[in-house]
């Protein structure tokens, strides 16, 4: 089972007096699936990965990382994983390269190994012409970059990541997404778990996505599932040149329109279900029936809104 | 298991402690490299201290105002005069002002123009009435300093013509020290209470506040191998500035009895102490959080280490209390062993308890260091 889910966790609790950080969690993350963890500030996240990163031990539960328990098997852990931290783990009077050196020695590569270890992923991260230069010159998203490195250094089985790309600018953001893409190509069977609030950037990178809120896990599954669970669908403005009879508002609902609301007698929202093109077929309804359609707007469901269903609340405002 | 082929599995156990031990100090190293400014500043704080603290305290006290009154007017009261002109001429120890009435001279005492008053009354004479002296006490070492000066020029006048005391046989021996020879030791032990601060304890918490901290507990090395890295990188640093500054009060200050063997053993006393110092560091900030604690400790340990170890006045005199502080303080003994090996000259062997009391002081602190230490954030 370890071998196909280097990571599973049952029922793992965290509390801090009355306050419940993580509640009963459970999932489990396959060999070379990147799993986010998607939730706002103090949903847990960060306790959860430092369980799951010996740095916080459990109220209750248990975790395994390689069939490792996190608990009694620390420093096997220790040696199967790999962490990128919200916290600075880079030494800004240090190289690039000097950083990863240091790094590369506590998990016990020395010697040509090391240095071949660092060439490779600095080389991946796209780094290596920057190897001499001291970690404070380089900007956020190379530093990301530079920390993402000194995380697979010693080439782990699993890798986590606390908000990789939090803080840094749209670009930097991109270029740190594609660099996961190459990643993932050098390192097949590398499993990750990612957290972020960043909605686009779990759309964009996760195999799965776990919704996590005041500490509890209210769902997992691919982004593309999410979305097609969520009822309320798509939305959709339909603004006709005349006023839309009782009749074709009725042949709208057969083919998917639910909860129609008219704005005027020619404007009406209407949400449908996720990808089944509902939009497009009521308003070509409307056309063969003799209506002009002046305005038609069909908003797709995002894992915003999957976390406005689950949460009651938007991702923002948490 | 992992993804790519491995030539050789990595390293574990030992391997891994040392590989961990020179990670910690390849770091300790290259920070200071980059910033040589830090070892400056640890440097240059005691050799400034050593400087100014000399020049402060070593200095004889010289032109105290004093006026002298003279209501007696008569042979020996002459005498007295010429004692005071004596003693401004000679030693210049005062600046005297013959003032005529009392009244006078206790007015520029009060406003702080005078640091003494001296009154020859009326009818002076060796059967009394004898010159009296008034103080201004709130400068105890000049009033010391004057009523000594001059209580000595009223024996010299009072005794009977021809009965001389035989002079007290006084013998050094060891050469001429003076004051800032006697503080070249200290300032050495400045040097590393200094450097392990900067090396040793304040890194531990910056690591600890900014996360770089986290980044060491992720990964497979022994709390154990932390502890002994972090104590020595500390330690190191410490003694290079340590030697650094042991080498400018050999240059700077006569030290006639030193030889080869007493410098050596005088290197491996800086490095001991500086082990001592970093561990208790590191012990220190084992649990600490904010670096306030660090900036509310760091005059408190100062002065705890500092002072009691003799640095500045002799062990003997303290009272009980701080004579225990003493005791316990690794200080004491480097600075010991540092002024038996420059000052007297002694050899290595004469230093060997010092050493092992730091020793032990060392494997005390990291012990419990490595008890109190959590890997957890």
């Amino acid at each position: 089972m370890s071998s196909t889910h280097p990571i599973q966790v049952e029922r793992l609790t965290k509390r801090f007096g009355e306050f419940v950080a993580d509640d009963e969690v459970s999932f489990s993350v396959r060999e070379g699936e990147i799993y986010g963890l998607l939730g706002p500030n103090g949903a847990g996240k960060t306790t959860l990965i430092r369980m799951l990163t010996t740095l916080m031990p459990p109220t209750s539960g248990t975790a395994h990382i390689q069939g490792h328990d996190i608990v009694r098997k620390k420093s096997a852990v220790r040696r199967s994983i790999g962490t990128v931290s919200q916290a600075q783990t880079t030494d800004e009077n240090l190289t690039v390269r000097e950083n990863l050196s240091v790094q590369g020695k506590m998990y016990g590569l020395s010697g040509r190994q090391l240095s071949e270890r660092i060439e490779l992923r600095l080389n991946q991260v796209g780094l290596w012409e920057r190897r001499d230069q001291v970690a404070r010159q380089l900007s956020g998203g190379m530093r990301r970059r530079l920390e993402i490195a000194r995380g697979v250094l010693h080439s782990p089985p699993v890798l986590f990541l606390d908000e990789p790309t939090t803080g840094l600018d749209p670009q930097s953001r991109r270029a740190i997404w594609d660099m996961f893409g190459q990643l993932r190509e050098h390192e097949p069977h590398l499993a990750i778990i990612l957290t972020t609030h960043a909605m686009e950037e779990a759309d964009f990178l996760c195999d799965r996505v776990a919704i996590l809120d005041r500490g509890k896990l209210l769902c997992e599954d691919s982004p593309d599932s999410l979305k097609r669970k969520l009822d309320s669908g798509e939305k959709v403005e339909l603004e006709a040149d005349h006023e839309i009879t009782d009749d074709d508002e009725l042949s709208m609902a057969s083919v998917g329109a639910t909860n129609l609301r008219f704005v005027t007698p020619t404007l009406v929202h209407f949400d449908a279900r996720p990808g089944e093109g509902t939009g497009r077929r009521a308003a070509r309804l409307l056309e063969d029936r003799g209506y002009h359609i002046v305005h038609l707007k069909i908003a797709l469901v995002t894992l915003e809104d999957v976390f406005f269903a689950y949460t009651g609340r938007a991702l923002r405002d948490a | 298991m992992s993804s790519t082929s491995k030539p050789k599995p990595a390293a574990r156990g030992v391997a891994l402690a040392v590989l961990g031990v020179l990670a910690i100090g390849q770091r300790a190293f290259l920070t200071l490299w980059r910033q040589p400014v830090l070892l400056v500043s640890t440097m240059v704080f005691p050799v400034v201290y050593l400087l100014i603290l000399g020049n402060a305290m070593n200095r004889q006290l010289q032109d105290v105002p004093l006026a002298v009154v003279d209501e007696a007017g008569n042979a020996f009261s002459a005498e007295c005069r010429r004692g005071v002109l004596a003693l401004q001429s000679g030693r210049q120890l005062v600046v005297a002002e013959f003032v005529a009435d009392r009244a006078t001279a206790l007015d520029g005492l009060r406003r702080g123009r005078y640091r003494g008053v001296w009154v020859l009354p009326f009818g002076l004479a060796p059967s009394g009435p004898p010159p009296s002296f008034i103080g201004d006490n709130t400068d105890r070492f000049s009033f010391e300093a004057l009523e000594g000066a001059l209580r000595q020029i009223w024996t010299e006048v009072a005794a009977p013509p021809g009965v001389q005391a035989a002079p007290s046989v006084r013998l050094e021996a060891y050469p001429y020290l003076d004051y800032l020879t006697y503080l070249g030791p200290a300032v050495v032990c400045l040097a590393i209470f200094m450097g392990s601060m900067v090396s040793g304890g304040l890194q531990v918490l910056e690591d600890r506040m900014f996360g770089y901290h986290e980044g060491y507990l992720v990964t497979p090395i022994s709390t154990g191998t932390l502890v002994v890295g972090n104590v020595l990188a500390g330690a190191v640093v410490a003694s290079v500035a340590g030697v650094l500054v042991l080498v400018c009060v050999v240059f700077f200050t006569p030290l006639p009895l030193v030889s080869t063997a007493s410098l050596l053993a005088a290197v491996a006393t800086v490095f001991l102490t500086a082990l001592s110092i970093a561990a208790l560091w590191f012990l220190l900030f084992a649990r600490a959080r904010s670096t306030s604690l660090l900036r509310g400790m760091f005059g408190i340990i100062n002065v705890l280490l500092f002072f009691p170890s003799g640095a500045l006045y002799p062990v003997e005199s303290y009272p009980n209390w701080l004579a225990r502080i003493s005791a316990a303080d690794p200080l004491t003994y480097g600075l010991r062993a540092l002024r038996s090996l420059l000052l007297r000259g002694a050899g290595p062997p004469s230093v060997y308890a010092d050493w092992v009391f730091l020793a032990t002081f060392t494997i005390v602190c990291a012990v419990l260091t490595k008890v109190l230490f959590r890997r957890e954030v």
